[in-house]
């Protein structure tokens, strides 16, 4: 066998991946492993969680850039994903780790786990695992959030969930697969499960980091969005625990409790028997003191519709506190009952120390797609400031459960726009909001939820909801500033339309009712990659003769202008110490249409904001947040920016380029004495990329 | 679509020496000449009615029956789609299909279908149909551009 260098074992994936999986790497003679690139333990600072910490408060108290300087950032280094996997990709959400000079994270089409020397970019070591058929069945597929760091203080580990739902464990020194952890480094996550899946079409998957805390790395679970699920007896996203040095399944927390266990009863007529989802497939977070793991769990199977999961149904869309090294749960709070808007919780509540009431209480803030900011006590799970149940309307889809009331935290108040009413609706000149007026005459409007409506050719073509399916905010999460108790947030403010429709094809789903519009017939949603005989189209029914001409189709626009007022897309800092919003910006430049318009010609319109799904980044002074579009500059170049807020004020001060849109969310670390700002972006025609900024150093 | 002879044609005419290379030239570059765009007709109808069956096949489960995106997809129509893709080429965005997509097979489609669907979603947002097709290889595609509002004049 031929000796192997370093560049030859980074060129040659396959090799590797062969060497390692069959354990013999190490001994490999003429080969070394790359050297750890030089760092100082005493002033470098690291980043050793998807968002800084186990509290996930994406916080670190570095100034070296700064208000008077953010603006002469340059370009350290870039790092293109496109060569790894077999194709490009364009959906780069990772974060990176900074343990010792380097940078950990997973990246490319496959999901590969890579290690870069943080201060020049270089690969150190990357690892790929093949799955095949298993990966491109996946639900959740392409780089995923990044990958998470385990050491004793000798040994170091890198784990992270393949496409396919195997947690590896990797020796973070070369990117070698532990022997001792599971089988040969990795173990199958489809097995030992409490419930019998096939491993090669089973809908689960994960693309979130796992969690490590002490010796315990904890893995959620995420399926196929749930509009028009194949089945209403999906796989059950339970939560396990694993020992992190052996890979043997210490604990699994079911989601959906089986008969006898706490919150059973939640459900009516036994339907936690059979249903599936209740994934996490969020960030979650930890306090290592409390012992206690936070898991923010998704719904049970069915985004829009709850036909087979009547009553409340514990543990969907609550916040569960469970104990770190049994899975226990301790506590939880349900923030929707029977939800209806694929309220999923979307990333990980930040645990924060906040005074209240004359002394300090250990708390935790949970962003939303809702717009709410679900304040905690996190030793208890009781409500910092009253969270009160309000009636709520009732639907109309034949066999739906509603519950009467849902939870309203009384503070802080909500940060985005809820609920549709003619105020909402654009307004840039009469004549539009005129438009949109008539527009939503077809629609149900009300306030935040409004249950979906059957969609009918006749009208009402659905409900129309804000914030839409997808948040508010998303899986990004937010950060906060332990110095002044805020939580940073960045929201989309989105009008979107949920209708529900009857469904008799069994091909395409078992739901009798699934979301959909009326005259356009159901299709079938799947595993991405699983093979489905049915996914041909099948074309509408013929309307009847004289009927009204139905929903119109494509985006719910006024003359291509979005129905919503803007701000479509906001930054929010609230005040924990008093429950309040202390500022509130648009975040990202006015999008290119809306720019040009020809309906807005003179108009003075002010920065709108862009919707996507975005986390913001806190230091010592700044907020900073990428913008989620693209949009052309001054100078004619597509591209989007980078930009700094003064934390106390919101107001702006810096923006650098950035030729695409942020993908993922922003880091900082501090080495060898310079402060690096590290963000991935992609998107449009753009595929992934990792960008590092720093100061020259004149600066 | 006007173009003007000097600014696109002016040196191959030189180059050539002939008139009539020159005219042939000027023939078989017009749809994707320099500065044309989605606005002057990128797409003949027929094509976008192919595309439309062929994204109903391969699209439409993620990408929504009437572009709008899903929960795992962008929309292919409207304003995010149209302020994302402003100002890159028709090739852009075929070679984003052709090499992405479907996500249950990559590169599983032929150059033809995805010039089908990317016909399809040009008509869906509003760009006019034209006599010449789109063509299916993005070498071919790198002088129109999709540009999200309609340029004046």
């Amino acid at each position: 066998m031929p000796s192997l260098s370093r560049r030859s074992l980074l060129l040659s994936t396959g090799a590797t991946l062969l060497l390692a999986r069959a354990g013999f790497a190490q001994r490999a003679p003429g080969w070394t492993p790359p050297p750890i690139p030089p760092h100082d333990p005493k002033v470098d600072t690291e980043w050793r969680h998807y968002a800084a910490d186990q509290a996930n408060t994406r916080y670190a108290p570095l100034d070296q850039i700064n208000a008077a300087n953010f603006n002469n950032l340059e370009v350290a280094w870039r790092f293109k994903t496109d060569a790894l996997g077999n194709r490009k990709e364009y959906q780069f959400e990772a974060t990176p780790l900074l343990v010792k000079g380097r940078l950990f994270l997973t990246a490319g089409a496959r999901r590969d786990c890579v290690a870069l020397d943080a201060a020049t970019g270089e690969m150190l070591w990357m690892y790929r695992m093949d799955e095949g058929q298993r990966a491109a069945n996946a639900p959740r597929q392409l780089s995923g959030h990044g990958c998470s760091y385990w050491t004793d203080g000798t040994i170091e580990r890198v784990l992270f969930v393949t496409t396919g739902y195997r947690l590896v464990s990797l020796d973070a020194a070369t990117g070698i697969p532990d022997p001792d952890f599971g089988d040969k480094g990795a173990i199958d996550l489809k097995s030992d499960f409490d419930q019998e899946i096939d491993p090669l079409t089973a809908d689960v998957g994960l693309h979130a980091t796992p969690l490590v805390v002490k010796n315990v790395i904890v893995v959620g679970a995420s399926h196929s969005a749930g509009d028009v699920p194949a089945t209403r007896f999906n796989v059950k996203g339970y939560v396990r625990g694993f020992d992190v040095k052996t890979g043997k399944r210490l604990w699994t927390f079911h989601t959906i409790p089986k008969k006898g266990e706490f919150g059973y009863d939640t459900w009516l007529d036994g339907n936690a028997d059979q249903a599936g989802n209740a994934g996490v497939w969020a960030q979650m977070s930890a306090d290592e003191e409390l012992g206690l793991v936070y898991l923010p769990v998704e719904l049970p199977t069915g985004d829009e519709m709850g036909l087979y999961r009547h009553g409340p149904a514990l543990f969907g869309e609550s916040l569960v506190a469970v104990d770190i090294m049994t899975g226990q749960r301790k506590w939880h709070y349900q923030f929707v009952h029977h939800g209806l808007w694929d309220r999923d919780i979307p990333c990980a509540p930040i645990l924060c120390d906040i005074p209240h009431d004359g002394k300090m209480v250990k708390a935790l803030a949970q962003p939303s797609k809702q717009a709410f900011l679900y304040v905690l006590n996190r030793e208890t799970g009781k409500p910092i400031w009253p969270i009160v149940e309000r009636k709520v309307a009732a639907g109309d889809v034949p066999g739906e459960w509603y519950s009467p009331t849902q939870p309203f935290p009384t503070k802080p108040p909500a940060y985005d726009r809820q609920g549709v009413t003619p105020d909402d609706l654009i307004d840039f000149t009469p004549e539009l909001h005129a438009q949109a007026l008539d527009l939503v005459k077809n629609y149900v409007i009300g306030p935040l939820y409004t249950p979906p409506t059957l969609s009918k050719v006749s009208g009402p073509f659905g409900t129309l909801i804000a914030p839409g399916v997808q948040g508010g905010t998303n899986w990004p999460g937010g950060c906060y500033d332990p110095e002044t108790c805020k939580v940073y947030v960045y929201s989309k403010t989105v009008i979107q339309l949920v209708g529900i429709v009857p469904n008799t094809d069994k091909n395409v789903s078992d739901f009798a009712y699934v979301h959909g519009m009326a005259g356009i017939a159901p299709q079938a949603q799947r595993a991405m990659g699983a093979a489905n005989e049915y996914a041909g189209f099948r074309p509408p029914p013929p309307p009847p003769p004289g009927a009204p001409k139905g929903p119109r189709l494509g985006p719910l626009t006024v003359q291509g202008l979005p129905l919503v007022k803007p701000p479509y897309g906001r930054i929010t800092a609230i005040d924990l110490t008093k429950g309040d919003i202390a500022w509130q910006i648009a975040h990202g430049e006015t999008p290119d249409n809306i720019r040009n318009h020809p309906a807005l010609k003179g108009l003075k319109i002010p920065r709108t904001g862009r919707e996507g799904n975005l986390g913001p980044l806190c230091t010592k002074t700044l907020v900073i947040c990428g913008e989620s579009g693209f949009f052309t500059n001054a100078q004619g170049v597509r591209g989007a920016m980078l930009r700094a807020y003064d934390k106390a004020t919101g107001e702006e001060k810096g923006a650098v380029y950035i030729p695409a849109p942020q993908s993922g969310s922003p880091m900082t670390y501090m080495l060898r004495g310079r402060q690096y700002i590290v963000v991935a972006i992609g998107g449009g025609n753009y595929s992934g990329e990792l960008v590092a900024f720093k100061l020259p150093k004149e600066s | 679509m006007r173009i003007s002879w000097k600014n696109t044609q002016g040196r191959t005419a030189l180059l050539a020496g002939t008139g009539l290379l020159a005219m042939t030239a000027a023939v078989a570059t017009r749809a994707q000449s320099a500065g044309s765009s989605v606005w002057s007709g990128a797409y003949t109808a027929e094509q976008a009615d192919r595309g439309k069956a062929a994204y109903a096949t391969n699209c439409a489960a993620c990408h929504g029956p009437t572009l709008t995106g899903g929960d795992s997809a962008p929309p292919l129509s409207g304003g995010v789609f149209l302020n994302n893709w402003n100002g890159t080429t028709t090739g852009d965005l075929f070679a984003r299909i052709h090499d992405t997509m479907p996500a249950s097979d990559p590169g599983s489609l032929g150059g033809k279908t995805v010039a089908d669907i990317e016909a399809f979603i040009f008509q869906a947002n509003g760009f006019p149909a034209g006599t010449t097709p789109l063509p299916s290889d993005p070498q071919l595609m790198t002088g129109t551009k999709i540009l999200g509002t309609k340029p004046a004049g």
